[in-house]
């Protein structure tokens, strides 16, 4: 652009020109920021057009509270034990994910040398960023025998000899091939990075000047990074939480695979139980729904659709309600 | 502890204290633990995968000798020379990525082109080229203003519109010319006028020419070799054009400016002579070579569900290159307008203002919207409303486009972020426009971060299934995709579809080594990504 920086007449032409082409350059990418606001329109219309063409046939209430998956054999729609399924893994994988990720962002952000941060957080990364189809085989064919290695435990609840039902002994049975507790058990290794990184994010934010008082009162490390700094971020860490439940409640190909395709409403009150045996996920359901081309366009097919609306719901809440959480802790400072 | 100190009860307060420390010890160690855990069951279970692909149990141990005295003593004890001596370093580092960047980029080259159809490819390089180029000669010819920016995107498109027109007609006579010189002009063209440029900038016009020439005439003379003695003279072009020009210009360029560290130039070398070494010895002497999974049958043939030894995913994994190049050529331009339209032109205040707020929390929202539901919009998007046919790259893409499209965006916002607002001002000080501020200070600077999100959001999306799964993407074909409107296939579905096979050779065989090519792709790309982070990295 040597050319620009000419007589003073020549620029004076020239700003008429460069300011029309600007406003082009400025429009271009006007636009292209204007298309995610189309991808979230795309996604709502084309979620929303086939479900409620499916609800217009199955009707909603049936949909949700319909205790039996069975699309094409029994030709009912019952979408609990979907939910059912979604709900174990998403909770045990959390009861593994969250404190985890909660002590490694206090590690990082409060204990951690600068080398040791250098090392762990780029290692930490690629737990989120390994293929969930790869977390789902390595369920399947090496996490479920590993475990079931020390199975079944029993854990008497009440005393022997007390006559009781044999379902209110709380049993770990041995794992079927495909069960949630492999499946929860590497969702929850995939959704560590998750908190870590967004909790690790808060706690650093938190001002200095909070530890050095807390030092300066005679605290230890330990006071200081329990009873101040977590307390401080706790908004910020609960928006980690929110978001790492709602990508478990997301995730698909970790739990079709190593979870299998058999809907089931929950045991009670043996909760263990539900870990051994095999069920299905709302995600897997859809996977399966897509797999199998011969639903046409039968309300089975549209079934994957209104699936997909009350996965999209279900993670769009959560995901404002982390936003919303994280929004309030940054105007804390 | 202020009424402790003054009873003066010396030992209850040590005890006290002893006890804290120790809480705080132990505290220490569980978050360690912590952090530890899920990287350490990762690694324990990456080598459950590699010791079921790589089976080092069924090698000789003379075979394993053979390798430690070959390749793994000398590639350590080279390192570990490099290591002290950061000249040696420098030069270590810039061999290997010219030589392992450079076989990467011949063997990606030349599958794609090989799957797509040279002849076509052939076209529409020509066509969606050389239009560009003419705009950009006559930009130079004539002084003053055009809008040269926006014509060279509107001739590239004119240029492949025209290509799909005349592709019937031209390729039809086009093929009677070999197919290597397709590979001529796709690859030893653009190598000779880079190579020609490049030294033409350092050195004087005359040498560029010839240092071009030479790269042209060398490409010529590799052909003719190879048709001589009946080799794949398509494959040697690309070789010697991806790979040994680009080593060789390294090579020199190196020797030239870092004359302490020229050592560090055999490390690659090192490497591959050790490997070849070690291939020759176990040859000559009959050593047992281990019953691995990772063989070449695996990356150079098809699936076979019947016999694990001879099952591949070579078109898997040309299919998911394909899927996830043509991606990035769809969503990298559009993430990063949108990046750039919300770091740098969106005002703050007012009614634009609220809108671009609402755009931020649209994306992030975007940015966790499960993966499966992106494929439900493909599916409606591109089966549906276009009316395209089912699981096509087309589709593929695009899908896989919108899913990332929302990380590049906040890659990218970060790196923009990260460049200080002192270079905008100097610039605006010096009387440039918003967009030349932009273009010629702003986006240089943002390069390499920009450049690690994109990469990072390419390694996402070469493992991702789910959407590939619902927008019905084959998974077993015989054959890589030979357009891009042809049915796609990806090695992570071909990993899916497998893993149902419970025959031990398939579930504690092929699978794995798939994987471990997946993994492969996949970590190759972080690693990337890190090594451009930690360069550049620029402390917010």
């Amino acid at each position: 652009m040597s050319n620009e920086s000419d007589s003073g007449v020549g620029s004076l032409q020239r700003s008429g020109f460069v300011v029309r082409k600007e406003r082009l350059y400025g429009r271009l990418i006007a636009a292209s920021a204007g298309l995610t606001i189309l991808v979230t329109v795309g996604i709502i219309l084309a979620l929303s057009g086939r479900a409620l063409s499916f609800w217009s046939q199955i009707s909603p209430i049936a949909f949700f509270t319909g205790t039996n998956w069975s699309p094409v054999i029994a030709n009912s729609y019952g979408v609990l034990p979907l939910i059912s399924g979604t709900l174990i893994v998403t909770i045990f994988s959390a009861l593994i994910a969250l404190p985890i990720g909660l002590a490694a962002a206090i590690y990082l952000s409060e204990y951690a040398s600068d080398t040791a941060r250098s090392i762990l957080k780029p290692a930490l990364e690629i737990l989120a960023g390994v293929p969930t189809v790869i977390y789902g085989y390595m369920a399947l064919v090496y996490v479920t025998p590993l475990i079931d290695g020390f199975l079944p435990i029993s854990v008497q609840l009440v005393p022997a000899g007390v006559p009781i039902l044999p379902e209110f002994t709380l049993v770990m049975p041995s794992l079927g091939t495909f069960n949630a507790l492999s499946a929860s058990v590497v969702v929850g290794i995939m959704i560590i990075p998750m908190v870590s990184s967004i909790s690790e994010d808060a706690l650093s934010a938190v001002p200095d000047s909070l530890r050095q008082g807390g030092y300066g009162l005679g605290s230890t490390k330990f006071d200081v990074s329990t009873r101040i700094v977590v307390p401080s971020a706790t908004s910020g860490i609960v928006a980690s939480y929110v978001l790492a439940i709602s990508r478990a409640i997301g995730e698909t190909m970790a739990v079709t695979m190593a979870m299998g395709m058999s809907p089931q409403m929950p045991y009670f009150p043996n909760v263990l139980r539900n870990l051994a045996e095999s069920s299905q996920t709302i995600t897997a359901a859809m996977v399966q729904i897509a797999g199998a081309d011969s639903y046409g366009s039968g309300p089975t097919y549209e079934a994957m659709f209104a699936l997909g609306m009350t996965l999209f719901a279900i993670t769009l809440i959560m995901n404002v309600l982390a936003e919303l959480v994280r929004r309030r802790f940054r105007e804390e400072y | 502890m202020a009424t402790e100190d003054s009873t003066g009860d010396q030992l209850g307060r040590s005890a006290a204290l002893r006890l804290q420390q120790l809480k705080g010890q132990l505290f220490e160690v569980a978050l360690v633990a912590a952090t530890l855990v899920g990287i350490v069951s990762l690694l324990v279970l990456f080598a459950y995968i590699s010791v079921d692909a790589f089976r080092p149990g069924t090698a000789s141990p003379a075979w394993f000798l053979v390798y430690l005295g070959t390749l793994v003593a000398p590639t350590a004890a080279f390192t570990l020379y490099a290591r002290r001596r950061p000249a040696v370093r420098t030069a270590n580092a810039v061999a290997f990525a010219a030589v392992f960047g450079g076989l990467l980029l011949s063997a990606v080259t030349y599958a794609v082109v090989d799957a797509l159809s040279p002849y076509d490819v052939f076209i529409y390089g020509v066509f969606a080229s050389l239009p560009p180029m003419l705009v950009l000669a006559y930009d130079r010819t004539t002084e003053g203003q055009a809008y040269t920016g926006p014509l060279i995107l509107v001739s590239i498109l004119v240029g492949i519109g025209v290509a799909a027109v005349v592709d019937g007609p031209i390729s039809g006579p086009l093929g009677i010319a070999a197919e290597w010189i397709m590979y001529f002009g796709l690859v030893t063209v653009p190598a000779a006028l880079l190579v020609g440029t490049l030294t033409a900038s350092r050195r004087g016009r005359r040498t560029g020419a010839v240092a071009g020439g030479a790269v042209a005439a060398g490409g010529l003379a590799v052909a003719g070799a190879s048709i001589a003695t009946g080799a794949n003279a398509s494959l040697l072009v690309v070789l010697f054009s991806a790979f040994v020009v680009p080593t060789g210009y390294v090579v020199r360029r190196s020797v030239r400016t870092n004359p302490a560290g020229r050592v560090g130039l055999a490390g690659p070398f090192v490497l591959l002579g050790g490997a070849l070494l070690g291939a020759a010895l176990v040859e000559r002497f009959g050593i047992e070579t281990p019953d691995t999974f990772l063989t070449p049958t695996l990356v150079l043939e098809s699936w076979d569900g019947l016999t694990a030894s001879n099952a591949g995913v070579y078109p898997q994994i040309v299919g998911s290159i394909i899927i996830v190049g043509f991606m990035a050529v769809l969503a990298f331009p559009v993430g990063i307008g949108a990046a750039i339209y919300l770091e740098e032109y969106a005002p703050n205040s007012g009614f634009r203002g609220r809108l671009a707020t609402l755009l931020e929390v649209n994306i992030s929202n975007l940015a966790g919207v499960p993966s499966v539901v992106y494929g439900l919009l493909g599916l409606a998007l591109f089966r549906r409303t276009l009316g395209f046919g089912t699981g096509i790259v087309v589709s593929a893409s695009g899908t896989l486009g919108l899913l990332i499209l929302p990380i590049v965006i906040v890659s990218t916002q970060e790196a923009l972020r990260s460049v200080p607002d002192d270079l905008r001002q100097g610039s605006y000080g010096m009387g440039a426009s918003r967009w030349q501020t932009l273009r010629e200070v702003v986006l240089p600077e943002a390069i390499p971060g920009t450049l690690t999100g994109t990469i990072l959001a390419l390694a996402r999306a070469i493992g991702e299934t789910a959407p590939l799964v619902i927008i019905a993407v084959a998974t077993t074909t015989y054959s890589p995709p030979s357009g891009l409107f042809s049915s796609a296939t990806a090695l992570p579905l071909q990993i899916f579809a497998a893993s149902a096979n419970a025959k031990p050779e398939f579930r504690h065989g092929v699978v794995p080594a798939a994987a471990v090519v997946l993994l492969t792709l996949m970590l190759l790309m972080n690693a990337t990504a890190i090594v451009i982070r930690n360069k550049y990295g620029r402390e917010t």
